[in-house]
């Protein structure tokens, strides 16, 4: 019995990760940024932590925290340029901005091992580690999006110059957006250096965007429920049957097609809809 | 008491001249019309003073304090609002946030805790959504409180509008075509809230193609036609003017 649960630990493990980049990726998505940085900034927080562990020596802590605050800080860098974009042409700068975060990576070698990758990190981060970050993540979502800030990122992505006129700064909102995003990826980049014993530049690429960018969609983009569900379906699924597990990117794709044209919403906001709206109906009254 | 002033404004889209030479004064406490065939400027007027189009000439000011070139949502923190013509109300949201986001300039608990969701940020929120089922209650819109916005009827999703824009506490509320669309029993209940508005103080600007509304609501009004004002006064003066009955006639011919 224990054995059959420690089984599922490392996909449980993976899923605590990847819960706290889907949010990264939710936050600035809510509040009309179409930005697909996450995978480039949580890249940025992991080799940050594994070189503070491995080449400085320092206590987990402070390489998370330095983890956290880079990743912050390269994001609020990066909403400068993008502020003056909108829609596609965000995404396709964010795309841009992964590719150059990537080759930094292989050419500065000396620093992060280049190709090669970072090795020998230490694995100071378990199961209840990540499972107390992820908590932590999920109520900061959860008590931002029922507050002021949640309202102010509702108006900015339905129609940005109606919160104008009702006094909502749009560059201040999506700075911040940025910066949580950006402190999110890189908490939970550190958190994965800290537990995998190793890095490899690639990890942090296209493919991470796909995998993150799927658990928003599929899950939904407007509650906190979307990425705790879309992540959730995205790890277990593949694992239902081994031949899925190894096309997991085709799974994705195909998943990412269906869901855009037959839930636009996700799976959890269309199921929240139709709640709310049975509730609705029970109480009479139709507008 | 201020006044909502413009003086010389004009605008021009390329080569054409939307607004040109519009003096204009909007004093608190009274409700102001503005009136003018179609396509003579009027929303382009709102839309200058409210800082979504850039101004091409002239001045806007509440009281001593220049609003011409300011982003628009610091005129909303110089205590302007405005309801749209074509109505722009956030769809997928539910009508009392909707109100909600109207207070969005009254803020209350610091950034941190609305980022954390500590107590001070709950208790705001729950403050809000007392004083915005007030202000529903007041447009008769209460018991649509929880419905999604966008599936309201068209009178409705005008007066959650000006309950978003009342939610804001502005010195002055610019209203384009409040009225349109509605019966005589909607626009009647409508003309005694506008009515509430001045008596609280507030400078109204009403836009409307119902003259005879606003003849009886406004003490001063001003015609607008291809983006010049051709008329201003009583609603007894300016309906009488020849060259204002000229202006609707030719525009009823076109
Ligand atoms: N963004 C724009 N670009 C170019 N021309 C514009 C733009 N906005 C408005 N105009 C022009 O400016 C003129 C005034 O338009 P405006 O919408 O202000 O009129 P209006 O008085 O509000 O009309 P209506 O009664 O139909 O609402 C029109 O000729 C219109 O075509
Ligand atoms: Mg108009």
């Amino acid at each position: 019995m224990t054995g059959a649960i420690a089984g599922y630990l490392p996909l449980f493990d993976l899923y605590l990760i990847h819960l706290g980049l889907a949010f990264s990726q939710y936050i600035v998505l809510r509040a009309g940024v179409f930005s697909l940085a996450t995978a480039a900034l949580a890249g940025i927080g992991a080799y940050t932590a594994g070189i503070f562990a491995v080449n400085l020596g320092m206590h987990p802590i402070l390489g998370l925290v330095a983890g956290t605050l880079t990743g912050m800080g390269a994001a609020v860098v990066l909403s400068i340029p993008l502020a003056r974009l909108r829609g596609v042409y965000q995404a396709i700068a964010t795309v841009a901005f992964i590719q150059i975060v990537l080759s930094l990576n292989i050419y500065s070698e000396s620093l992060t091992g280049g190709a090669m990758g970072l090795n020998n990190i230490p694995k100071t981060v378990g199961t209840v580690t990540l499972l107390v970050f992820a908590a932590g993540a999920t109520y900061l979502i959860w008590a931002l999006e029922r507050g002021r800030i949640g309202r102010a990122f509702d108006a900015i992505r339905q129609d940005e110059a109606v919160a104008a006129s009702l006094g909502i700064s749009i560059t201040r909102h999506q700075t911040l957006a940025f910066a949580l995003s950006g402190a999110l990826a890189g908490l939970f980049g550190g958190l994965e250096a800290y537990h995998a014993y190793a890095l490899d530049p690639n990890q942090f690429g296209f493919h991470l965007l796909i995998t993150v960018l799927s658990y928003v969609i599929l899950g939904g983009r407007n509650s906190v429920a979307g990425p705790l569900l879309g992540t959730a379906l995205l790890i277990i699924l593949p694992e239902l049957a081994r031949p899925l597990a190894e096309n997991r990117m085709i799974i994705y794709g195909i998943m990412l097609i269906v869901v855009i044209n037959y839930l636009p919403k996700g799976v959890a906001d269309t199921f929240l809809d139709w709640w709310r709206a049975r509730r609705l109906g029970r109480q009479g009254g139709a507008p | 008491m201020t006044t909502l002033r413009l003086t010389d404004l004009e605008k021009r889209f390329g080569g054409v001249v939307a607004s040109e030479d519009v003096n204009m004064t909007v004093p608190a406490g009274r409700i102001t019309g503005l009136i003018g065939p179609n396509g003579a400027g009027k929303t382009t007027i709102v839309n200058m003073i409210t800082g979504m189009l850039p101004v091409t000439g002239g001045t806007i000011h509440v009281g001593d304090t220049d609003i011409t070139h300011a982003p628009a949502h610091e005129i909303c923190r110089a205590g302007l609002a405005r309801t749209f013509q074509n109505i722009r109300l956030l769809g997928e949201t539910s009508v009392i946030d909707n109100v909600l986001i109207g207070f969005h300039r009254h803020k209350s608990s610091s950034l941190l805790s609305a980022l954390l969701g500590l107590p001070a940020a709950g208790r705001e929120t729950r403050a809000l959504r007392d004083r915005a089922m007030a202000l529903l209650d007041r447009f008769d819109l209460a018991r649509f409180a929880d419905y999604p916005a966008g599936g309201l009827s068209y009178g409705h999703q005008r007066k959650v509008e000006m309950a978003r824009a009342m939610a804001a506490a502005p010195d002055f509320i610019l209203l384009d075509e409040p009225i349109a669309g509605m019966n005589d029993v909607e626009s009647e209940g409508l003309a005694q809230i506008f009515r509430g508005f001045a008596e609280d103080g507030k400078g109204v600007l009403l836009i409307e193609h119902n003259v005879r509304f606003v003849a009886r609501l406004c003490s001063h009004i001003y015609v607008l036609d291809g983006g010049r004002l051709i008329s201003e006064g009583t609603p007894d003066h300016v309906l009488n003017d020849p060259g204002v009955i000229a202006a609707y006639l030719g525009d009823a011919h076109a």
